[in-house]
């Protein structure tokens, strides 16, 4: 166990009576309640976390919040694992198992550190130099030993056992980040009436107020402040919760990480994805500090100044003893005064050559060194600092040191504003990128604005709480918040140029990215900011650059003899912070992935041995166990009975639409290519739509019920298509005809009873109904009722066969269901699943979805005589362009197998016999049987017209499974071409 | 009506839906809305997404110029003759199925189904809204301060049910 040997005896924010175990790489440590994971690790004295991308150079904590591009780790074992966390974010808890990643065999002895030794050979553009050659396929060769090389931490591979979850919230005002700025809006906009909901990623409230002495006026404040709020009824305090995106409609994506520290989770999501909708929405995300260029900047033991605050007066650390401050503005300097204060020996290096009087007397006063006009040019040290060597006035010195703080100015965080497009505007004042015109219902406020000064924040989230809730019509009287002057100042009056000694200064830590890479990208034109990004790779690691994009800008500048908005800027896209894809999908996974269809006659097919299949989100019968032992011997069974004596089928998940209005005719005429405005009553017609290009979009039957109302059914799987584009028509083609569509898809349970037997077996469970050929024949329809419950019989055929589509209303379809099985079974009426319908179809040459691809026309399938001469209707002007009547398009035709002990499948390539098979051939197949009635497989395929003589040969050959297989080219129509069987 | 799940905090029960639309023709609306209220004896709901209870019926406007008419269990359908001058009527109840839920945590589960806010005006109740669930079009129905339905379709309601319940 640890000492925790660099914790305070007193101070901070945390709880030392509740003492917390956890492993760092298999060490058992003990942090507190209210550390984070970087925070215990550095009272405990850890200061190597972790290794870089590319050159594994050692790495520790930086920062102290989500900024960190170094410290990031894996934790969790098993299914929990989530590698690249920053230990910043981590909240500490019991057992908690982290690891540090990117090392082998260990963290301390790292053999890819040898990098650091290659790094001439590794510069920018490396890849794009390095692996083009010395053949086209060398790159084949490279990719397995670079993706192995490359990464960081590794997710588990196991299933994940904890839940996840997605909601939707709403608020009159969001206001997002609980620092100075957004805890005023919060007060401000609950008192104005609105519903407010605050959001903050850190587990406590206070942003950078955390950063002050626990027994601070500051403290004091943030006390008041969130007792005020809590006090509100309307106000919803999201803590722990970051805005990871925000989108149009003011909508803002959040991702709530649960309290690891409280009690075992009981069914509670480990994360949810809120997405929250307000009227109004207040972006107060503060501002993140910048780092200092200089060699050796990322060696563990340099901090960002802010941080090494937060780490000494929230957590109690004294990381930590001889200081290094090294500044270009006046905030780092409360840094020193605070570590001084706390008996550490401290120097100031501020590369100001005169420091403000005021902080200089205070520095006098606590013992603080000043070295004005000074920077680092260097940092010695591996795995923690021994000493640096400063630049000044007085020449070169060398300084020994083992914590250096730095602070480079700040950069408002300005990337939610940015994914909405509000595009950032350069200040020169504050030397800083702030958000550009809001549109209505956004606004900022604090440090993301450029209010760096406490008091400037609180007032300004005041005035944003205000303006964001009267835009929501609430505007009720707002008491003035309480005051908070901390006496720190807006700052940042100097911009850093890089300062490098002998070793490599990092621009950007976690990808690498040095000032050497930067002037490399300069020289070799890539001076565009979004081309240095993907030259360089800069910015593109899990911070997202949060730390870097500013000084690659400045280095930039400064190569171009530019200004920094001559230069540019980035464009921040979502996430903010990485989003764990477990997150997203919540509970849409398992059996909730996607919401399932069922038929009503679905729990009669689970108890009576069907296997289902899924078809679009439908589950249909696939076959069923009791006509053979696989889908094969199956289906094969289950067509022979239709054909020979007779079959019942689902048919419920056709697409079913209900058309009704006086200009009904008329608008089934324009969107089928095929008439149906002479259809009479009582009469059903098979139809095909064409897209406006002309391509096939869709068939089915539609059947006239009265004058000016038609049953119309679609595939299975085009129906919400259907019924969106004959809306889509309606409303913005033909807004003049008076017509209704409406889905009945759900409303009807359908069942085809085919097969010889069919009639007789109509007449056994309806033997009140006339049936006949002379009462229905085919394309007929009889409109009836049975046991008080509406009936609709239909004589269509799919499989060739005399057949019967049986409609009743969805509530009894079960009951119809068994009653046509039951009247059947003297005529051996067995159900049949999908698979024999295919078949089926395909022994008739019905084409269906792999026909019909969004790439056919009528002629290609055949179909052309149905539009005839017809004009006027939906695809029509298109489907007459040259290139779709090319004598060697490709064409729908028979194939059969003319080889023994072989077959054909689905997706084979064509080709002729003497062709050497390769490319994509003369064409393919698309729909495969075997045929009872032929005894061997036939197939429907899509062959180019200028070879597609019947009773020649071609080659169909399948790369899958190295098949090549004759065929010969026949009619598609392989039974029945006279009909005899469906009207017999 | 069957209960799938209930408990201290929140119930959910699935019913049929006995449901017939009605819609108008563009140009005769006011006709069309004048011969429905007088062949229901009630006033139309004004606007989409408001309701009007009259006599075990429950009158919602789903869209500018199509009404759902749905009725309470054991109601009788209205005798409604639609001049198909005018506008035309269709049957629904077959496909559509309830799901009532009720109790305090209303709010919080159907946060996790559902984009609509429990606490706007345009849900309070009496309030019906268009919305998805999982991807699938549904209707919302507030029926009380802690009590809601959704209309789904038949064919997804064990699905939908089985989501909430798991929630």
């Amino acid at each position: 166990m640890s000492s925790n040997r660099k914790r305070l005896p007193v101070g901070g924010r945390i709880s030392r009576e509740v003492p917390l175990d956890f492993t760092f790489d298999g060490r058992k440590l003990i942090g507190y309640r209210g550390d984070t994971l970087a925070s215990a690790l550095l009272a405990n004295g850890v200061t190597l976390v972790g290794r870089s991308f590319k050159y594994h150079r050692p790495r520790g904590i930086f920062s102290a919040g989500p900024e960190e591009p170094n410290a990031l780790v894996t934790l969790g074992i098993a299914g929990r694992r989530e590698p690249n966390l920053p230990a910043t974010t981590l909240e500490l808890a019991n057992s908690m198992d982290v690891e540090s990643q990117n090392r082998w065999p260990s963290l301390a002895f790292d053999v890819q550190s040898v990098n650091g030794l290659l790094a001439p050979f590794l510069s920018a553009g490396f890849y794009y130099k390095t692996f083009m050659g010395p053949t086209r396929r060398a790159w084949m060769f490279y990719e397995h030993f670079i993706r192995k090389a490359a990464g960081l931490g590794r997710a588990g591979t196991g299933p994940d056992p904890d839940r996840y979850e997605v909601r939707h919230a709403f608020a009159d005002v969001a206001i997002v980040g609980g620092g100075p700025a957004g805890l005023s809006a919060a007060r401000a906009a609950a008192a104005a009436g609105a519903r407010v909901a605050l959001i903050e990623q850190d587990f406590l409230l206070g942003g950078q107020l955390l950063a002050e002495p626990s027994d601070s006026a500051a403290a004091a404040w943030l006390r008041q402040a969130e007792a005020e709020l809590k006090g509100f009824e309307t106000v919803v305090l999201m803590k722990r919760t970051t805005a990871f995106g925000s989108y149009d409609g003011n909508v803002i994506g959040l991702v709530e990480q649960r309290d690891p520290t409280g009690p075992k989770p009981n069914g509670e999501a480990r994360q949810t994805v809120t997405m929250l909708r307000a009227r109004s929405i207040v972006f107060a995300t503060g501002a993140i500090e910048r780092p200092m260029v200089f060699s050796n900047n990322d060696r563990p033991g340099v901090l960002l100044a802010s941080a090494a605050r937060t780490y000494l007066n929230r957590f109690a650390v004294l990381p930590g003893k001889k200081i290094i401050v090294a500044t270009t503005n006046d905030g780092a300097w409360r840094t020193a005064f605070d570590y001084a204060a706390a008996g550490a020996e401290v120097t100031v290096a501020d590369l100001r050559a005169v420091p403000p009087a005021a902080l200089a007397a205070e520095a006098a006063r606590l013992g603080v060194m000043i070295r004005a006009g000074t920077r680092i040019v260097d940092l010695h040290g591996g795995h923690a600092v021994r000493h640096v060597t400063l630049n000044g006035p007085e020449g070169q010195s060398s300084a020994a040191c083992d914590l250096v703080c730095v602070s480079g100015g700040w950069s408002p965080t300005v990337h939610l504003t940015s994914h909405l497009g509000v595009k950032p505007v350069y200040r020169d004042d504050i030397g800083g990128f702030v958000p550009g015109a809001f549109p209505a219902g956004r606004l900022g406020a604090g440090a993301m604005i450029g209010a760096y000064a406490t008091a400037d924040a609180i007032e300004d989230g005041h005035r944003a709480g205000i303006d964001a809730a009267a835009s929501g019509g609430k505007s009720a009287p707002v008491p003035a918040p309480a005051k908070l002057d901390l006496g720190d100042t807006a700052t940042t009056l100097l911009r850093e140029a890089p300062s490098v000694g002998h070793g490599k200064a990092f621009v950007d830590f976690q990808m690498d990215v040095t000032t050497r890479d930067i002037e490399l990208a300069h020289r070799e034109g890539y001076e565009s900011v979004e081309h240095l990004k993907r030259y360089t790779t800069l910015g593109m690691g899990t911070d997202q650059g949060k730390t870097s994009n500013f000084p690659a800008l400045a280095a930039m500048a400064a190569l171009r003899n530019a200004t920094i908005p001559e230069t540019g800027v980035t464009t921040f896209r979502p996430p903010y912070t990485p989003v764990a894809i477990g997150a997203l999908a919540g509970r849409a996974i398992g059996h909730h992935f996607k919401p399932i269809r069922r038929t009503p006659m679905h729990d009669w097919h689970m108890a009576n041995g069907a296997e289902m299949l899924e078809v679009g989100l439908w589950m249909r019968p696939y076959f069923y166990r009791q006509s053979g032992h696989d889908v094969n011997e199956a289906y094969v069974a289950e067509m022979r009975n239709v054909r020979q004596a007779a079959g019942l089928m689902d048919i419920s998940t056709l697409g079913k639409i209900d058309v009704q209005g006086p200009d009904a005719a008329i608008f089934l005429d324009r969107v089928y290519a095929n008439g149906f405005a002479k259809l009479a009553v009582g009469r059903a017609r098979y139809g095909v739509m064409l897209r406006d290009d002309g391509i096939v979009f869709d068939d089915g039957t539609t059947t006239r019920l009265a004058e000016n109302r038609f049953f119309m059914t679609t595939s299975t799987a085009k129906a919400a298509d259907v019924l969106s584009r004959l809306e889509f028509l309606l409303d913005t083609a033909w807004p003049d005809l008076r017509v209704a569509v409406t889905s009945v898809s759900d409303e009807w349970a359908a069942m085809s009873v085919a097969g010889p037997n069919s009639r007789a077996i109509l007449n056994a469970a309806f033997p009140a109904l006339d049936v006949s050929d002379a009462a229905l024949s085919h394309m007929g329809l009889l409109e009836s009722g049975w046991g008080g419950r509406a009936l609709r019989i239909l004589r269509l055929s799919y499989s060739g066969e005399r057949a019967y589509e049986v409609y009743t209303g969805a509530t009894a379809g079960e009951q119809l269901w068994s009653r046509l099985l039951e009247a059947g079974r003297p005529f051996d009426l067995k159900p049949y699943g999908v698979e024999a319908l295919g078949a089926l179809r395909v022994e008739k040459s019905h084409v269906a979805g792999p026909e019909i691809d969004g790439r056919t026309t009528l002629d290609d399938l055949g179909l052309g005589r149905m539009a005839g001469k017809r004009s006027g209707f939906v695809g029509d002007v298109l489907r007459r362009r040259p290139a779709l009547r090319a004598p060697n398009r490709q064409r729908l035709v028979g194939l059969e197998c003319i080889e023994d002990g072989k077959r054909l499948r689905g997706g084979a390539i064509l080709f002729l016999p003497d062709e050497k098979p390769y490319g994509h051939g003369r064409g393919r197949i698309t729909s495969v049987t075997f045929s009872p009635e032929r005894g061997h497989y036939v197939g429907l395929a899509l062959l180019a017209g200028d070879v597609a003589a019947e009773g020649s040969e071609v080659v169909a050959v399948y790369p899958m499974k190295a098949e090549t297989v004759r065929a010969r080219i026949v009619s598609p129509v392989f039974l029945d071409p006279q009909g005899e069987r469906l009207h017999g | 009506m069957a209960s799938l799940t209930s408990s201290r905090d929140f119930s959910l029960s699935v019913a049929d839906c006995p449901l017939i639309q009605i819609e108008g023709w563009d140009g005769t609306l006011r006709q069309f809305e004048k011969s429905v209220s007088a062949s229901l004896g009630t006033k139309l709901p004004a606007s989409v997404g408001e309701t009007v209870r009259h006599k075990g019926l429950l009158i919602i406007r789903i869209a500018p110029r199509r009404l759902w008419l749905v009725l309470d269990e054991g109601t009788q359908a209205p005798a409604l003759s639609v001049d198909p001058d005018l506008g035309c009527s269709v049957p629904l109840g077959e496909g559509r199925v309830r799901l009532k839920m009720a109790g305090p945590d209303i709010a919080r589960l159907l946060s996790g189904c559902i984009t609509v806010d429990w606490h706007a005006p345009a849900a309070a109740p009496g309030r019906a809204v268009q919305t998805s669930f999982h991807h699938v079009s549904v209707l919302f129905l507030r029926t009380g301060e802690a009590a809601c339905e959704l209309i789904v379709p038949r064919s997804f309601a064990r699905s939908l049910s089985d989501w909430i319940a798991d929630g």
